[in-house]
This record gives C-alpha cells, sequence and structure tokens, in this order.
C-alpha cells in the first residue's frame, strides 16, 4: 500500500511541473511586464529604478531559468502582485480559498448523499415512481443553466420571500448569519451536481445487481438488504467514487458562475473578475491552485479506491 | 453493434430501418427532436418571424413587459427581446454544433493515432489530454479568453480545443481493443496503408458512441457560452446571443423588477439544451445500447 501511494505521489510532480510551466509561458504570451506584479507597488519607484530591479531580479534571464526562480519564490509562498489592486497574490487566496471549499464541500456532501441515495434506491426498484422522477430530474438538472437556476432561487426565495440573503457570505449577525448566506448557492450547486450523479449511481448499481455473484448470493438465501448493502452497494462505490472525482472540476469550474450570481467571496468571483480586468498575475497563480488542490483530490481518490478494491493496487 | 463493415452493408439499409423505427417509438427524444427543430427554424428564418432588428436601440420603449407589439417585451436599451432570442439562437446553436464538432474531430484524429500506434505516442496524448482535464473546464475557458481575447471566433476556437479529451479517450480505447482484431491484421497484411486501416477499417466501429458524446457536447456548450456570457466574456452584446441576452440578470434590480428579461431567455435556452440531451439520449438508446 505504502509503494502505491509513494508511486501515485511522485507520478504528481512531472503533471505539477508541466502545469505550472504551460501556466508560466501563458503568462509570458500577454506580454505583460512581469516587474508590475513581481514588486510591490510602492517599491517600484522611477524608471531608473525600475531599471536597475530588473537586472538584479534576472529579469533578462532566458526563460527556463527565469521559469525555475518562479516555481522556487512560489514554494517559498511568494506569489506575486496582483496587477489591477497591487496586493500579495498569496493574501488573495488566503481570503478566497476557504470561502470556495466551504461552498464545494458542502455541495459535494449533500449531492453525494441526495444523488448517491436516490441513484441506488431507484436502481433497486427499477421503473418504479422513484426512478421515473429520478431520472425526469436528472435530464432537467443537467439542462437548466447553473447560474439560471440560482437566479431563480434568488427571486423567488430572496427577493419575494426575504428568507435569506443574497451577496457576500457574512453579514452582522453572527454564525447564524453565515448559515443563511450559505443556504442559496449550496442547494444550486446541490443541484446540478446530483443530476449527473444520481444518473451514474443509478446506473452502475444496476449493473452490480444483475451480475453473476448478485445472482449468486440470492440463491444462497441471503436477505435481500444483506445483498443490496454488503454485496450491491459495496461494488458500485467504487466507480462512484471515481465519478465524484471526476464532477470535482466541474464543481470548482461551475463555482466560477455560481459565485458571480451569488457574489460569494471565493475564487470563482476573483477569477472571473480578473479576467475581466486582465490581471494575468492573479489568473495564473489562482488557477494553478485549482489544478493542484485536483491532482490531490484525485490522489486522494485513488488511495480511497485501492483501499476499497485490492485489485487496483496490485494492478499495476 | 452498428457495425458498418463490407458484409453487413447489404443488411445495413434494413439495421437503419430498424433503428429509425426504435428512434421514433421512442417519444421523449421524438419530442426532443420536434422542439430543436422548431427552435432552430424559427432562429434560421428569424426574419421572416420579426420585423425587429436584434440590435436596434429604441429609446421610447425602453423596458417594455411583453405585449402585442414586442412579444416578449423590450430590454433595458428598448431593444426587442422576440428578436433577439430569435437572433440570438443562431449565434448560441452555431457555438454549440461548431464547437462539439471540432472538440469530436479532434478527439477522433488523436484518439485514432494514440491508440493506433500505441507506446511513447500513446503516453504522449494520454498526458496531455489529462494535463487538460485538471483544469475545470469552465477555468480552462477563461484562461483561453484572457489569451485570446473575447468574440465569437475566439469562441468557437477555445471550445474545440478545451472539448475533445472525452472524445480522445473514447476512440483511444475502443482503437486499443480492436488493433489486435483479425480483420486489422488482415488489412495489413494486405498491404493497406495505415491511415486507410485507422480511418476506413477501424474508425466507423467507434463512430456511433462519438455521435452520442458529440450531441452531448452540443448541450454542455450552449451551456458554456451562456455562463460565459452571463460573466460577460463572451460573444459582446451587439451581437445577441442567448447567454449575453441573459447578461442583464447580473443586476438584482433586474431580477426584481423585470422578469421577462431573464425569464424568458432562461426558459428558451432550458427546453432547447433539454431537446438536445433528450435526443442525445434517445439516439444513445439506438446506436449505442451498451452504455445507457
Amino acid at each position: 500500500m505504502l509503494k502505491f501511494i509513494i508511486k501515485k505521489l511522485l507520478q504528481m510532480i512531472p503533471m505539477l511541473l508541466v502545469i505550472s510551466l504551460l501556466v508560466f509561458i501563458g503568462l509570458e504570451l500577454t506580454g505583460i511586464d512581469p516587474l508590475s506584479y513581481m514588486v510591490s507597488p510602492d517599491m517600484a519607484g522611477s524608471a531608473e529604478n525600475l531599471e536597475r530591479l530588473r537586472e538584479q531580479m534576472g529579469l533578462n534571464d532566458p526563460l527556463f531559468t527565469r521559469y525555475f526562480r518562479w516555481v522556487s519564490e512560489m514554494l517559498r509562498g511568494d506569489f506575486g502582485y496582483s496587477i489591477v489592486s497591487g496586493t500579495p497574490i498569496s493574501q488573495i487566496i488566503a481570503v478566497r480559498i476557504p470561502a470556495t471549499i466551504e461552498l464545494a464541500l458542502l455541495a459535494l456532501v449533500f449531492s453525494t448523499i441526495i444523488g448517491v441515495g436516490i441513484g441506488i434506491v431507484s436502481a433497486i426498484k427499477q421503473n418504479g415512481i422513484i426512478d421515473y422522477v429520478g431520472r425526469v430530474f436528472a435530464v432537467v438538472g443537467q439542462s437548466i443553466p447553473q447560474f439560471f437556476f440560482g437566479i431563480i432561487l434568488i427571486q423567488i426565495f430572496a427577493v419575494s420571500m426575504g428568507w435569506f440573503p443574497v451577496g457576500q457570505r457574512i453579514s452582522p449577525g453572527g454564525n447564524w448569519s453565515r448559515i443563511q448566506h450559505l443556504v442559496l448557492p449550496v442547494t444550486t450547486l446541490t443541484l446540478s451536481m446530483c443530476a449527473v450523479l444520481m444518473r451514474y449511481a443509478r446506473n452502475t448499481m444496476l449493473d452490480v445487481m444483475n451480475s453473476d455473484y448478485i445472482k449468486t448470493a440470492r440463491s444462497k438465501g441471503i436477505p435481500e438488504w444483506k445483498v443490496i448493502i454488503k454485496h450491491g452497494f459495496r461494488n458500485a462505490m467504487r466507480p462512484v467514487l471515481v465519478i465524484i472525482c471526476f464532477r470535482l472540476p466541474m464543481l470548482i469550474g461551475g463555482s466560477v458562475v455560481i459565485e458571480s450570481v451569488f457574489s460569494w467571496p471565493g475564487i470563482g468571483t476573483i477569477i472571473a473578475s480578473s479576467v475581466i480586468a486582465g490581471d494575468m498575475p492573479v489568473i495564473m497563480v489562482t488557477t494553478l491552485m485549482v489544478a493542484a488542490s485536483i491532482l490531490v483530490a484525485s490522489f486522494l481518490v485513488d488511495v480511497f479506491t485501492a483501499l476499497l478494491d485490492p485489485r487496483v493496487r496490485l494492478g499495476d | 453493434m452498428t457495425t458498418i463493415s463490407k458484409a453487413a452493408k447489404g443488411k445495413s439499409s434494413s439495421l437503419l430501418r430498424k433503428n429509425i423505427k426504435k428512434f421514433v417509438n421512442n417519444k421523449l427524444a421524438m419530442v426532443g427532436l420536434i422542439f430543436m427543430i422548431i427552435i432552430l427554424f424559427s432562429a434560421i428564418f428569424a426574419p421572416l418571424l420579426t420585423q425587429y432588428e436584434p440590435a436596434k436601440i429604441d429609446l421610447k420603449a425602453k423596458s417594455v413587459a411583453p405585449n402585442s407589439e414586442h412579444l416578449f417585451g423590450t430590454d433595458k436599451l428598448g431593444r426587442d427581446l422576440f428578436s433577439r432570442i430569435l437572433y440570438g439562437g443562431r449565434v448560441s446553436i452555431l457555438v454549440g454544433v461548431v464547437g462539439a464538432f471540432s472538440g469530436s474531430l479532434i478527439g477522433v484524429v488523436l484518439g485514432s493515432i494514440a491508440g493506433y500506434f500505441g507506446k511513447w505516442t500513446d503516453m504522449l496524448l494520454i498526458r496531455l489530454s489529462e494535463v487538460f482535464q485538471t483544469f475545470p473546464q469552465m477555468i480552462l475557458i477563461l484562461i483561453m479568453v484572457t489569451i485570446l481575447g473575447p468574440g465569437l471566433s475566439n469562441l468557437l476556437i477555445i471550445f474545440s480545443i478545451t472539448g475533445w479529451m472525452t472524445t480522445f479517450r473514447m476512440v483511444r480505447n475502443e482503437f486499443m481493443a480492436l488493433r489486435g482484431e483479425t480483420y486489422v491484421k488482415v488489412a495489413e497484411a494486405f498491404g493497406m496503408s495505415k491511415s486507410s486501416v485507422m480511418f476506413k477499417q477501424i474508425l466507423p466501429n467507434v463512430f456511433s458512441p462519438v455521435i452520442v458524446a458529440t450531441t452531448v457536447n452540443i448541450a454542455g456548450f450552449i451551456l458554456s457560452e451562456a455562463g460565459l456570457s452571463f460573466l460577460g466574456l463572451g460573444v459582446p452584446s451587439s451581437t445577441p446571443t442567448w447567454g449575453n441576452i441573459l447578461n442583464a440578470a447580473k443586476s438584482i434590480e433586474v431580477i426584481s423588477n423585470y422578469w421577462w428579461m431573464w425569464v424568458i431567455p432562461g426558459v428558451v435556452i432550458s427546453i432547447f439544451v433539454l431537446a438536445v440531451n433528450f435526443f442525445g439520449d434517445g439516439l444513445r438508446d439506438v446506436l449505442d445500447p451498451k452504455q445507457q
């Protein structure tokens, strides 16, 4: 098992290097003067000062030298400065990441419970009412633009009913207001995640329940609930876990638009507003963070599936 | 499998008839097809259905609620929304269809190459697709928008570059499985060129799932365009699209007071995407019964 984990960890390193190189080249392609985001604005000063800084910081060095310097600075926690506001990027990220994680994690938990739950029930009672409603709901949920759904929720529950606040994460009123702020964005993200998950869990469970070892287990006289949970559910979980991991990018990508709808102060809104403002350094560092966190998440899923299914870690 | 190999060609017309019959019997798929056609044709024949110019600003008719003159009302600049939604459909559907098809094309070509040649070619392309997949699609699209800039033609390029990975995987896996089949070996032994073996012998077997995936991608890209234009990063609003009409709903004032400016375009997008998805499901049942 340890060997498997180490192998997977080592595989991540070249991946991260390639991604960061691409991001760095992308930054170069836009032709923005690196000094504008590497130096705190108060330090910049006069033109000759800038020229001296450029020489001192080695900005006239070849691309690869600069790339490796950039990576090592990032590893030391120095991410540079926003060219729009002049704030250190590390500071922006430190404020924004918890907000996005809060949103994404809650949506992930709720959608997994609801989606997998309904999916499995509809597989067990195939062609029943829950199955039918669930299937229609899944297609409809995939077809409505997420942000449109969010706006509908705002109109009904915030504007008309006045039950929930819109915009930002906290308003005066302590922890209760925090939860109130979370309800609508989490519901929006959860529903769109649910649609895909439900469908997938149902189909996987159907496949498993039609397999030979389930028939064998039944013919041995094992009670049906035991067959479903011990033989069916356990084996259906692995592919479902994998799809949850694959959905993670979608969850974070989807949060770009959803966060904008609800003016949620997370990574998504900062990416969207940086793209509008052309704040390249912020875009690059934040997307790199997103990519890195997805790599870590998929690593965790690999480890988790290996724990559930020995074939994975013995396979290759 | 709906193989179109030479031996099956004689039977293909009856197979086709059987498949069409199966599709027609699928009510949801037929309803989807009908809605798709209705919306598509009203977009194409927009000039026959409305006399308003989609970009014409009429400050005397600002924010008018739906009435007999303006069926869907007007926006804050007095532009007729019915006309904007019809003309907007042209662009949105075009973006979805062209984006999905060119994405599939890239996926098919790279997937065939990876699956047929295997070894380091395969490894390189797999790694490339993994790099692309580490970024959420929306964020990948946003990065490209920053580099290339917004606008219709850039959007088409961006969608094709960001939408090839699923097709690539599918085609590559299928090629891997079929490469060792006897009929491929025979074709190679007869001295058939690599490209004919790849594209004439193996590829037809993969077509059905590719068509289904492309349909799903059309729906996905229409939603992406909507999201992007909602953020104000898609097509500029002088050319209406379903997404940038909805951009109005960024203000809470519009959400609370002018329902027609966002409910109607939102419902139209949802209906069209729903129709495409139902149609795609029907196609999947007919073409690709293995993975429902």
